[in-house]
């Protein structure tokens, strides 16, 4: 059996850095004043969720090999949707809320379709459907915002605890059993390996015999699942939603994309994790918790995009650089770098 | 060699930074300190006479509300030092247009309505009754949350947080001006600014939450976001009071006390000047503030349903949210003048600095100086506009004056003093004619 070698090492730091960026922002916490209070740690998680939901559609599609930037938009709406069935048709919150998710579905679905059938980029049929999207949202609630009125029920329930010693909201459990789901998906089911086949390389996986089509199709579902559920209940949670929401400040789209690249998922397709993206979205969680300042956010979340994107493109360079001289070279050098297995 | 170096650049820029925002943990700026000194030393040097203008203003105000009652004030023992500190600070703080920064706020009469909100809602938002419940905050106080009770003792070396709205030149005037305002009745404080951001505004009230400080201020981003924030803040047995924007009826359920202006009924002033001028005819196109926000609602529907009811004749063309870019409120002042041609008569505006820039650039250009335009105000863009004719009129709100009435009324409610649910700016309207009472602007 090979003997794994422990090397605190460039690939070791770039390989764990969702995990140590978070251990290091709570080590700060320490210092920080009222940081480690249950009603901080709850609160904090709980207005981290949506963008975890967002973050986990995001991070599927580019596994996938393509890129879903509808996911804020179809969150907005489906929380919208959530909020105006409720208000105006007077329906349960759970239908509801099986509403939003289902919105969100068909999303997926004519993105899917869009991209694998029409042959239309990722890139240009998510800015059409932002579009579409946005244009619903006007229509259906005439640029007005929506509200939970007086009925606080979910409301209450979401931002409650479920397990009382557990100081983490019901929403932010939510959230994370259905992260869990999904990376069960990913790493132990025939549709988790094939995505990330598809996206790795979409010709070696069709000459494997993989509906691409499909997968990818599927991808974007999922995608559209998490955006419309996690935005319905967001609605709830948050007790109102608007057409514009997101569009200023830190945007929750970018963030979900910078938790992706930090968490390590190859912008390029085939590699990554829905677990990383959730631990660097809890990371700038904290983060944001830790500096109370807007614009300080604003340019450590943006420092940090920025390192991880140099970083991961300069390794890109240097793997093809190598790969394209001797492919036997590519393992020493991962040898070298302590990453062999 | 590269990855590495990349790697420790990396790891070490988040460890310098995490460790210079636990260095600032505090965030923005707190404590009574003294980075308010040169207004309050300036108000000090203001002659008492100055606040002659804003007794004209408060008194125009008066014709529709009252001022809050305020004599044979009975104040605790325990708070009678604190007061008498309060009382010194609404003596001597002035505004930098030489009005009195904590004047006493004003009360209106909510006139009585059959039905609901959402029965209202039914009818056509040319109607007023449309907008009563986000008008008048006529809210059902048998709902009311159990508030928590007043310590009594004073309001010297309590500390607020203030969680604004965003970044704008009238958010600098307005912090400023509560920042001497705290300091000279000697309260401590700590101010957030979400920057606009809904889902940043709701961090910031749980940070404020989880800070437990004495109270918190409020200026909501969004009105009907405000229910959920204020129940947050009442529920965890905070004082909330809510500043500025007006939030929905039912949030008034979870707040204190309101401070701010009657955005609805300087609009509706406003718009009786301009209908006048119009001679009761014409064509009026609109452009809004933020979605959502209560300014939204005021500056909008205030005007158009005071139009509707008394000039009937004069025809809404058209209502647009371009946001607050000049170039992009130009564009659709151009689009309207191309569209609607001499139906064009007169347009209503949100704000007026940039929108005002924008507006008035696409009238000159088109060569329209006949096309009249209004806007809620007043920032120093805006007067400049009116004195040079470009803006018709605007209307006056105290930016200074409005913080100055959040702290005042936080403070009479920490030395125990009945306190009004809602308490109103006095407000004025602003022409070519008085331009100079304003001067020099505030923001």
């Amino acid at each position: 059996m090979e003997k794994k070698n422990f090397k605190l090492n460039a690939a070791f730091i770039n390989k764990n850095r969702s995990y140590l960026l978070l251990v290091l922002i709570m080590i700060c916490g320490l210092f920080a004043k009222n940081f480690y209070t249950p009603y901080n740690i709850q609160a904090v998680t709980g207005n981290g969720s949506l963008v975890i939901w967002l973050g986990l559609g995001f991070t599927i599609v580019l596994i996938a090999g393509h890129m879903d930037m509808t996911v804020m938009y179809m969150s907005t709406f489906a929380a919208l949707l959530t909020l105006g069935l409720h208000a105006d048709q007077k329906l349960p919150w759970l239908v509801c809320v099986i509403i939003g998710a289902l919105m969100g579905i068909l999303n997926g679905l004519i993105m899917g379709l869009l991209v694998t059938k029409l042959k239309i980029h990722a890139f240009i049929a998510s800015i059409g459907m932002q579009l579409v999207l946005r244009g619903v949202m006007y229509v259906y609630c005439n640029g007005k915002e929506l509200s939970i009125g007086k009925d606080y029920t979910w409301n209450d329930m979401l931002n409650g605890k479920l397990i009382p010693f557990l100081p983490l909201s019901t929403y932010f459990l939510i959230t994370t059993i259905f992260i869990f789901g999904v990376m069960v998906i990913l790493r132990y089911t025939r549709l988790g390996r094939n995505i990330h086949m598809v996206g790795g390389n979409a010709e070696t996986a069709w000459l494997a015999g993989i509906k691409s089509d499909m997968v990818v199709i599927a991808a974007f579902v999922i995608s559209g699942l998490a955006a419309g559920l996690g935005g319905a209940l967001n609605g709830i949670y948050s007790g109102a939603a608007n057409v514009t929401m997101g569009e200023k400040g830190i945007s929750p789209f970018y963030m979900a994309f910078t938790a992706c690249v930090i968490g390590g998922t190859d912008i390029y397709g085939g590699k990554g994790s829905v677990i990383w993206t959730y631990v660097s979205l809890i990371m700038i969680a904290f983060l944001k918790a830790l500096c109370k300042s807007t614009e300080l956010q604003v340019l450590v979340i943006g420092a940090a995009l920025v390192l991880c994107l140099v970083y991961e493109t300069v390794a890109k360079y240097n793997r093809d650089k190598v790969l394209g001289r001797r492919p036997n070279l590519y393992i020493e050098y991962k040898n070298e770098t302590g990453n062999a297995k | 060699m590269m990855k590495k170096s990349l790697a420790i650049l990396l790891s070490g820029t988040m460890l310098l930074s995490a460790a210079f925002m636990t260095g600032c943990g505090g965030g923005s700026s707190s404590a009574a300190g003294s980075s308010a000194a040169p207004e309050a030393s300036a108000a000090s040097e203001a002659p008492e006479s100055s606040a002659a203008p804003e007794s004209s203003a408060a008194s125009e105000a008066s014709d529709a509300g009252s001022t809050a009652p305020s004599g044979d004030v009975t104040v605790p023992e325990a708070a009678q030092a604190s007061y008498e500190k309060l009382l010194a600070a609404e003596e001597s703080l002035m505004t930098t247009d030489n009005h009195p920064m904590m004047a006493e706020g004003l009360s209106f009469d909510v006139p009585a309505v059959e039905g609901d909100a959402a029965a209202l809602e039914e009818l056509p938002e040319e109607d007023k009754n449309h907008w009563h419940y986000k008008e008048y905050l006529d809210w059902d106080q048998s709902a009311d949350a159990q508030f928590p009770e007043s310590p009594a003792d004073g309001q010297e070396g309590k500390k607020v947080i203030l969680i604004v709205h965003g970044a704008h030149a009238w958010t600098t005037c307005y912090t400023d001006a509560f920042k001497s305002a705290c300091d000279a009745v000697g309260m401590t404080y700590e101010i957030y600014d979400p920057n606009w951001d809904q889902a940043n505004q709701d961090s910031y009230v749980d940070q404020a939450i989880n800070d437990q400080p004495d109270a918190i201020i409020v200026i909501p981003v969004s009105a009907d976001h405000a229910t959920q924030q204020f129940k947050k803040i009442t529920d965890a047995g905070i004082p909330a009071f809510c500043s500025n924007t007006t939030p929905e009826a039912d949030a008034m359920n979870f707040i204190i006390s309101y401070t701010g202006p009657n955005d609805w009924y300087q609009m509706r002033t406003l718009a009786d000047m301009l209908g006048e001028s119009m001679e009761g005819k014409g064509g009026v196109a609109y452009i809004t503030h933020n979605v959502g926000g209560s300014p939204y609602y005021a500056r909008c529907y205030g005007p158009l349903t005071e139009l509707a009811e008394k000039y009937p004749d004069i025809e809404t063309l058209d209502i647009q949210s371009p946001g607050f870019e000049a170039s992009e409120v130009k564009q659709v002042v151009a689009d309207w003048i191309t569209k609607f041609g001499d139906k064009l008569n007169a347009i209503v505006l949100a704000d007026d600095s940039d929108q005002a820039i924008g507006a008035v650039e696409a009238c000159q250009a088109a060569g329209r100086s006949d096309i009249k335009i209004v806007a809620a105000g007043i920032s120093k863009q805006g007067l400049d506009l009116v004195k040079s004719g470009d803006l018709f009129g605007m209307s006056y709100q105290t930016c200074q004056g409005d913080a100055g009435l959040a702290v005042r009324t936080v403070s009479e409610w920490f030395c125990g003093i009945d306190i009004p649910r809602v308490n109103y700016l006095s407000t004025d309207i602003v022409t070519k004619d008085n331009a100079a009472d304003f001067e020099p602007c505030q923001w």
